[in-house]
């Protein structure tokens, strides 16, 4: 599992003898491990914790003990979140489809206008996109276009261009040559090629990874509100900054009512599309 | 309308090729304007303005180029700042191995062809690797501080959670792809659960595990750049900071270091990832 370091340097050694550095290749990759994470374990628990502020065990159960006292009088007050939540969601993911479309384009090694600026530009996009964290670009959203629920779509939307246009790009690169071909052949124009010959071959991928990217955005766009967009974040942050801990578990609870919902749907669409 | 013809029969009906029949097609008609007309209504009911999404890339550029330009590099260069970045590894490397250990049993319970029992574990391990899953990141950051206080001890148990989510899904449906052949030789001869699964599911498992793992840290990392914005540790606490004080340039200097650091990490990821596969 772990003997990845080098043993192609040797040539010419017995079974008995490559079994055995092989062995020893193991022990010292996990003595390594181990005192990394040892390290790491003593300067989190030790270095790091302050036990005495915790309260000891009785003090953690205290604190436990109020997230249990679920605050069901705030029904009424999520739905209106919890819609905010799942439009942020949709309209994320269909900014991100199209923010998708250009990068996908230039990303793909065998579409794209220009192999040596467009083709590196879109790979870099796609990159940037994904390293960034969502709540990094609603906070730079934020400061751009003022608190709402447009700076969380948007942040939604650059999160997800990463990831749709990565699989869109593989798939444009996986096609069939021959359809293009056949179209360029009868004299069809660059749009022609690629709305007969590779959009029909991509759309049942991109489909299925659109509707996956969604159900991803529900789970993003619930913590949006933590930095200024609207949706169920924002009840979150309200009910933590009150010390309502039942509350707060309220909040988490309706966000998984939702993930749930958006599973039953992208469940049956997925299976309409495939 | 329907002229006979010369010898008497009526002409076939003029048929057009569509590829869906009638109630499919009406179904998907219908699903279609559902779709559009949620999207219309949202757009409605959240106020927005196209203007504002069009308009939104030149003042977000305008904004980096005036207030973000030059970056602070010397306040990223700072022993404390280096030092955060090293925890905030830490924190990647601690919850990344612990969620793994732990989604490994998970993902076995949750696997449908090899699940202890399909009653119990089976619901059981689906529900603990959808939960985790389920809630964001930050919550979990957000609700482990509040129980744990400020620290990297909440930040890596939030992180823990985190990838036993992300890692047991993953494990599961490579666990629900294998080979039954050699599980069903060892049921047969009367090996117990846990003999299965070492000696008939581990084998086959080994490298896609090691690298679902891998890729698991590399994740872990990029969440663990901002776990400490809600106060779990590492260097999402000077994010934070800085932003609150609205200094800009640190901001940006920050940012560039997250940016470079989680393409380090996935660069090296990637690059473990390749020797594995290459192990097969």
């Amino acid at each position: 599992m772990v003997a990845a370091v080098g043993l192609q340097g040797a040539p010419y050694l017995s079974y008995v003898e490559r079994k055995r550095r092989r062995r020893v290749n193991n022990w010292v990759i996990a003595a390594c491990i181990a005192v990394v994470l040892g390290w790491c374990i003593w300067d989190t628990v030790m270095v790091d914790t302050d036990w005495a502020r915790m309260g000891g065990a009785l003090g953690i159960i205290g604190t436990l003990e109020r997230f249990f006292w679920i605050d069901w009088g705030l029904v009424p007050s999520l739905i209106v979140p919890a819609l905010e939540t799942m439009m942020m969601a949709t309209l994320g993911t269909l900014l991100g489809c199209v923010f998708s479309l250009p990068v996908a384009w230039f990303g793909a090694y065998n579409v794209t206008p220009n192999r040596y600026i467009f083709y590196p530009l879109g790979r870099f996009l796609m990159v940037l996109s994904r390293s960034i964290h969502e709540i990094i670009w609603a906070l730079l959203f934020v400061g751009a276009v003022g608190l709402g629920a447009l700076p969380g779509i948007l942040a939604v939307a650059m999160r997800s261009v990463g990831f749709i246009s990565k699989i869109t790009a593989e798939a444009i690169e996986n096609i069939d040559p021959k359809p293009v071909e056949a179209i360029r052949a009868v004299g069809g124009n660059q749009f022609q090629v690629m709305y007969y010959g590779i959009l029909p071959q991509i759309l049942p991928v991109v489909i299925g990874t659109i509707i996956f990217e969604w159900d991803i955005n529900i789970r993003r766009s619930a913590i949006m509100g933590l930095v200024g967009a609207g949706g169920l974040g924002l009840v979150f942050f309200r009910q933590m900054a009150m010390f309502n801990y039942g509350g707060v578990t309220l909040v988490v609870l309706a966000v998984l009512v939702l993930i749930a919902i958006g599973e039953v749907i992208s469940h049956y669409a997925r299976k309409a599309v495939i | 309308m329907t002229a006979i013809s010369a010898d008497g029969h009526m002409p076939a009906p003029v048929r057009r090729w569509s590829r869906y029949k009638h109630p499919r097609s009406t179904i998907r008609f219908a699903v279609l304007i559902a779709v559009l007309a949620f999207l219309s209504w949202s757009i409605a009911f959240l106020n927005i303005d196209l203007y504002r999404i069009i308009g939104a890339f030149p003042r977000l550029w305008e904004i980096l180029a005036t207030r973000y330009f030059p970056p602070d590099i010397d306040y990223v260069l700072d022993d404390s700042f280096l030092h955060s970045v090293l925890r905030t590894i830490e924190m990647s490397l601690l919850g990344g191995f612990f969620g793994v250990v732990l989604a490994i049993p998970l993902a076995w319970m949750a696997a449908r062809n090899i699940t202890i029992s399909r009653r119990i574990a089976y619901p059981l391990g689906r529900f603990a690797i959808m939960g985790s899953r389920s809630i964001h990141e930050t919550i979990w950051t957000i609700l482990f501080v509040t129980v744990l206080g400020f620290g990297m001890l909440a930040g890596t148990l939030a992180l823990t959670v985190f990838c036993v989510g992300f890692a047991g899904k993953l494990f599961a449906d490579e666990l629900e792809a294998i080979d039954m052949g050699p599980v069903e030789a060892l049921r047969s001869v009367g090996a117990s659960n846990l003999q299965v699964f070492q000696y008939a599911v581990l084998p086959q498992i080994r490298v896609a595990f090691t690298g679902i793992a891998i890729y698991t840290w590399d994740v872990a990392f990029r969440a663990a750049t901002v776990v400490g914005f809600f106060g779990g540790g590492g260097m999402g606490w000077y994010l934070k900071r800085t932003t609150q004080q609205l200094e800009n340039t640190r901001v940006a200097a920050i940012l560039l270091t997250i940016i470079v650091l989680v393409l380090l990490a996935e660069l090296a990821s990637g690059w473990l990832r390749h020797r594995i596969a290459k192990m097969r």
